[in-house]
């Protein structure tokens, strides 16, 4: 179902250079890049407000893409447990946040924050006029890890007034 | 000697900055030196400099603005065709209208990129085009510009058409869709619209996000169509939004417009593959 899901969603404009990419024309897709859109992985969606997700929502105005890039962390270690996404656009697009849910499974918030777009555009050896395309990657993995540290906040900020610990806040709040 | 070499050099580079690039017309749309700009709309008015240089790259410059506002069909002052010869025959260029073909000769004239693409479809800057006869006026150039026209013709008039007409064509196609028209005013307004970097307007992309689902779940003729009307109106909407933000030059407002244009469009494109 989530191959279907995925397929569906992976929008179009790709039959013609899948068909080209058997003979490796220069201009055809990489091969990841067909991998990841044939088998799309961590195609989905998490529960907005559930507060161990963080969602990166992030557009690409020259094309509009639009990219959305959830994760789970795990609030004790810190760790990304699982990762998703769903995204409208191009082939190079899907790709690129698909190979970024699979880097960021199992790796620490700080660890991801240095994913850098260039080392997804290598992994999946993007032309350089699709090199936003990682860049929105790039974007959504900072915008996910931001969410999910003010959603944090806002709710250590509860905690704090609740159970009487994070005494600065609270004085800060008196 | 190392002198004069780096002299021939020096002077080479010179001439190749000098000569005219016709191809760069098709790429990049320079703006147009001043004695060209001629028009109601103080584009270039001196009030630009109050747009800091954060977000937009605004070319200031003094303009030579004409004071005579001829209303003929082709918008453009009297003297326009100042100093314009035709190179064939050396006949002198028409008072009004763009200089794209000789009226005696016929001869196809080389592409002048201050010619901007409403001048050559004689309409005024501006977003709302007046009547809608682009195409018969593109077909009328094209009659006189097109490059099977000059099949005997000599190798520097072949070029003048493939290039003209080039531009005619790339002219239609700009002014013909909302969006590139925009962006295309937007252009010759000096505004730089940066399409690199990522946008993270929480209410548009969830808005899209919505949207593409809702298309992507559709199964039939008339959910979609629906959605496509919706998306239609919304469209019109920022359409307006783009003209009233354009007109008052507030390009930041105008290129959110564009922008939603834009994400609107793509919606459409999607639903229409789907039909």
């Amino acid at each position: 179902m989530l191959r279907v899901g995925g397929k569906r969603l992976m929008g179009l404009g790709f039959g013609r250079q899948v068909a080209a990419f058997p003979f490796r024309e220069a201009r055809g897709y990489h091969e990841r890049v067909v991998d990841h859109y044939n088998n799309p992985r961590n195609v989905g969606s998490f529960d907005k407000n559930d507060p161990t997700v963080g969602t990166g929502l992030v557009g690409a105005p020259a094309c509009g893409d639009v990219m959305k890039l959830q994760i789970k962390v795990d609030d004790n270690t810190g760790k990304i447990v699982d990762a998703c996404f769903k995204t409208f656009g191009c082939g190079s697009a899907i790709a690129s946040s698909s190979v970024a849910t699979e880097w960021l499974k199992g790796k620490q918030m700080e660890e991801v924050l240095v994913i850098k777009n260039t080392e997804i555009a290598k992994h999946l050896s993007l032309p350089p006029v699709k090199l936003h395309c990682s860049m929105l990657a790039e974007d959504a993995i900072k915008a996910a890890v931001k969410d999910y540290e003010v959603k944090r906040d806002k709710l250590g900020f509860k905690k704090g007034i609740s159970t009487g610990e994070n005494v600065e806040k609270d004085a800060v709040d008196a | 000697m190392w002198n004069r070499s780096k002299l021939y050099a020096a002077a080479k580079i010179l001439n190749g900055a000098l000569r005219p690039r016709p191809y760069l017309a098709q790429v990049f749309y320079p703006l147009p030196p001043l004695r060209r700009v001629c028009s109601e709309d103080s584009l270039f008015h001196r009030d630009s400099k109050i747009f800091d240089g954060s977000l937009h790259h605004v070319h200031l410059f003094r303009i030579a603005r004409c004071t005579i506002y001829s209303g003929s069909p082709y918008s453009t002052c009297p003297g326009h065709g100042d100093g314009l010869v035709c190179w064939k025959c050396g006949e002198p260029a028409p008072l009004t209208g763009p200089f794209l073909s000789c009226v005696s000769c016929r001869a196809v004239q080389p592409v002048d990129s201050s010619v901007d693409y409403f001048q050559i479809f004689g309409q005024e800057r501006r977003y709302e085009l007046k009547g809608e006869n682009l195409e018969g006026i593109y077909k009328e150039w094209q009659k006189k510009l097109h490059p099977d026209l000059v099949h005997s013709k000599s190798e520097k008039e072949k070029s003048y058409a493939d290039e003209q007409s080039a531009r005619v064509i790339d002219a239609y196609r700009t002014l013909s869709e909302p969006l590139s028209r925009a962006l295309y005013l937007l252009q010759l307004a000096g505004i730089l619209v940066d399409e690199e970097n990522t946008i993270g307007d929480p209410e548009l992309l969830a808005e899209m996000m919505d949207v593409r689902e809702a298309i992507e779940e559709a199964s039939d003729q008339k959910t979609l169509k629906e959605i496509q009307s919706q998306i239609g109106r919304k469209h019109q909407e920022w359409s307006k939004s783009f003209k009233d933000a354009f007109d008052k030059r507030n390009f930041d407002s105008a290129i959110i417009a564009t922008q939603r244009m834009r994400y609107y469009e793509r919606a459409i494109e999607e639903i229409v593959k789907k039909l």
